[in-house]
């Protein structure tokens, strides 16, 4: 009796996985049945997906996509991302199989390690009218077209800064005394991770004379951070922010940007993409926004560079590929796309093509000095993966929070930092 | 003819369940400890290296795994005794003739019903907007400041938010087992001139065993587990002072894309929880008496 209820359960359990089994085995046959369906459909190119990581601008694009298909017939289907974890979003996708035709890269790194899943666009038409160097190459192809240029430095309140107040070390902590004395916050940081050390950790390395080659140099141990003097100096740039701003630990970012909004702080460290926020406050702001370097080591330039690329799946069938490649082409050439650009997704662009007016003062003074070539590039394109949310960030909060610890043992750690990731 | 047609029940029942149970618990926990023995940074085009037993041994000298492990035990301890704590307090009060107990008992309970994420981004404000008030207003500035920024101390604040949310459910399944105490033994026992702190040391609790032995397993792994409260309040720091394990092993995957290692942290993982858990339903089983 015993022995026959074992046989059951056995039997059962037996069945059970066999009815997986057929079912894995039927769900691949469907999805090569069903891709092989849609070939037939797509080799027409009809409809291609899009996966991108810039929340601000979904709805946007969405939109955009729409306009594509009344103009064209293409369906293009966008998918919702909610931002932070985009990029394991896309692995999941890309996993099973069922990735977009265009999704986003943040830079060389993502594009290495997604590699076999990136199409050459090297022949597409657009390529010639790439602002120079704003293209994301890997081994010599071509495989990211860039969203749009975005700039950071110091977002200033020209009522109670002027550019010439932050030259040097010297006058930007007798600015910071000045404003503190006056009961205004003189520098605002916040607690993000690229906003609290990920962009800022970018001059001393910016301002070298060849960022990508420093970086290589520290990579293979040839340099250390320690014995730079950008980098010393760097550490005292951050002693004199922890000393008179408020601790960025404590600040979000709509905080930081709705305090420089109220007259509260003089200068935040951010980007053009903080007038998205500062819009709402337009109306009451009775002050003038500027943009202006930070003066690590004199710099004198606002750090420019692409924040994201478009790139094109290149394990789609050639119809589909094709397809995304026209979407991408008509968006930065029709008419309509460069609209699009520039006044719905606030884009500063990064194409020869599309002229760019009407431009908010950040983006103005990102597109001025992007035009004169008077910028240092970014390099935390250029760090190894993820390095700004592993690493840096646990030993900024650190330095924030410990007031014994110096700006020389904070460069230390991040050496240090740097070394075990590139390990 | 019976037979036949119980069992045929029996698998309605209990076939489509242990089906997806199959798919999704025991299928992806045998991919894990497959991936476990591979060196391999989760994208499916990229090359899977065999290392066999390597990231098994690797993460015994692994700082970063190691702190996670001791701050979780050390959360879990505090979680577990305060949780029950208050669960049984409350669940005393609640049951006792106290005119508000009905009403009290759904307020208690209403925190669990909030979901971790929404209550991690709650009490965030709390922390570092109400607390800087109260401090002001107070002078004790020594107690409310932001808990959040201390390494010292953000720990505590994720026990106390775990602590609100969990205690009112705890104090659901002591209600029950307080209530399932026969009102007998209550009047024998203060006809004998038992008072009410001998009453609840030798009828009450005694009797409670059960109810202790599912809320100790409950808040146990709720606890080990913890990821919610953990990313919405914390994220992890300040300076990795709260990764916990669930989180640390996130991160292994997603943000240092060691997706075998990471795999082989979760397996550990799994022995300890399943270890510690299994150990305490037996002792506190033990201890439950029949009436």
């Amino acid at each position: 009796m015993f022995r026959k209820k074992r046989w059951f359960i056995f039997t059962v359990f037996a069945a059970l996985i066999l009815l997986l089994a057929a079912c894995g085995g039927n769900q691949t046959d469907e999805a090569a049945g069903g891709s092989e369906g849609e070939t037939s459909e797509e080799s027409s190119g009809q409809k291609i997906t899009i996966f991108q990581s810039k929340v601000e601008i979904s709805e946007q694009l969405e939109a955009l996509a729409k306009e594509y298909t009344e103009e064209t017939g293409v369906e293009v289907e966008v998918w919702g991302t909610t931002g932070d974890d985009y990029f394991q979003q896309l692995q999941i996708h890309l996993n099973s199989d069922s990735g977009p035709s265009i999704f986003t890269l943040d830079g060389p790194y993502q594009a290495q390690q997604l590699q076999s899943y990136l199409a050459d666009l090297g022949d597409a038409e657009f390529v010639p009218n790439i602002a120079p160097n704003m293209e994301l190459t890997l081994d010599g192809k071509l495989v990211g077209l860039p969203y749009g240029v975005e700039g950071f430095g110091i977002v200033y309140n020209k009522d109670l800064v002027s550019p010439e107040d932050v030259k040097d070390y010297d006058s930007f902590v007798a600015t910071l005394q000045r404003l503190k004395d006056e009961g205004i916050n003189p520098f605002g940081l916040s607690q993000e991770a690229y906003f609290l050390i990920g962009h800022i950790s970018n001059y001393p390395f910016s301002v070298q004379v060849d960022n990508v080659e420093f970086i290589k140099q520290l990579e293979a141990g040839e340099v250390t951070m320690a014995d730079t003097p950008e980098f010393q100096e760097f550490g005292k740039f951050m002693e004199a922010i922890r000393e008179y701003a408020v601790n960025p630990l404590d600040v979000t970012y709509d905080e930081e940007v709705g305090d420089f909004a109220t007259g509260k702080s003089a200068m935040i460290h951010q980007g053009n993409w903080a007038w998205g926020l500062l819009a709402d406050y337009e109306a009451e702001m009775d002050f003038e926004v500027g943009m202006m370097p930070f003066p690590l080591a004199g710099n004198d330039k606002l750090a420019v560079g692409v924040g994201a690329f478009w790139a094109v799946n290149g394990t789609k069938n050639q119809a589909e590929i094709d397809a995304a490649i026209d979407f991408l082409n008509w968006l930065v050439s029709s008419e309509t796309g460069q609209r699009y650009i520039v006044e719905e997704f606030k884009f500063v662009p990064a194409m020869t093509n599309i002229a760019a007016d009407n431009l908010d003062p950040l983006s103005q003074d990102v597109l001025e000095a992007s035009n004169s070539g008077n910028t240092i590039p970014w390099s935390h394109a250029y760090y190894p993966p993820n390095l700004v949310v592993n690493e840096f960030t646990p030993i900024a909060q650190e330095f924030f929070l410990n007031e014994d610890m110096t700006g020389e043992e904070l460069i230390q750690k991040l050496d240090e930092a740097y070394q075990n990731a590139v390990q | 003819m019976s037979k036949t047609k119980d069992r045929l029940w029996f698998a309605l029942f209990t076939v489509p369940t242990l089906f997806i149970f199959t798919i999704v618990v025991i299928v992806p926990f045998i991919y894990g400890i497959v991936y476990a023995f591979f060196q391999w940074d989760g994208i499916a085009a990229n090359p899977k290296v065999f290392v066999g037993i390597e990231n098994f041994i690797k993460l015994w000298s692994d700082e970063r795994f190691l702190h996670s492990a001791w701050i979780t035990i050390k959360f879990t301890i505090m979680a577990v005794i305060s949780v029950n704590l208050l669960g049984l307090t409350f669940a005393l009060l609640c049951t006792s003739a106290l005119k508000m107990a009905k009403l009290s008992r759904t307020m208690i309970f209403m925190p669990n019903l909030i979901g971790g994420l929404i209550l991690g981004y709650i009490w965030q404000f709390i922390f570092s907007d109400a607390f800087a008030i109260l401090g002001e207003l107070t002078g004790f500035d020594n107690i409310f400041f932001n808990w959040l920024l201390s390494p010292d101390y953000a720990i505590y604040a994720i026990v106390f938010v775990f602590t609100w949310q969990m205690a009112g459910y705890m104090m659901i399944v002591y209600i029950a087992g307080i209530q399932n105490i026969p009102e007998e033994l209550m009047e024998a026992a203060k006809i004998d001139g038992a008072n009410y702190w001998q009453r609840l040391r030798h009828i009450t609790l005694p009797l409670l065993m059960p109810a202790f032995t599912i809320c100790l397993f409950l808040t146990l792994s709720f606890a080990f587990k913890v990821y919610d409260v953990n990313l919405s309040l914390t994220g992890g720091g300040p300076v990795r002072s709260t990764e916990m394990f669930a989180m640390h092993i996130y991160n292994e995957i997603f943000r240092y894309n060691n997706y075998g290692y990471g795999q082989a942290k979760a397996i550990i993982f799994f022995i300890i929880i399943a270890a510690i858990s299994l150990t305490q339903v037996y002792m506190t089983k033990k201890r439950e008496v029949e009436m």
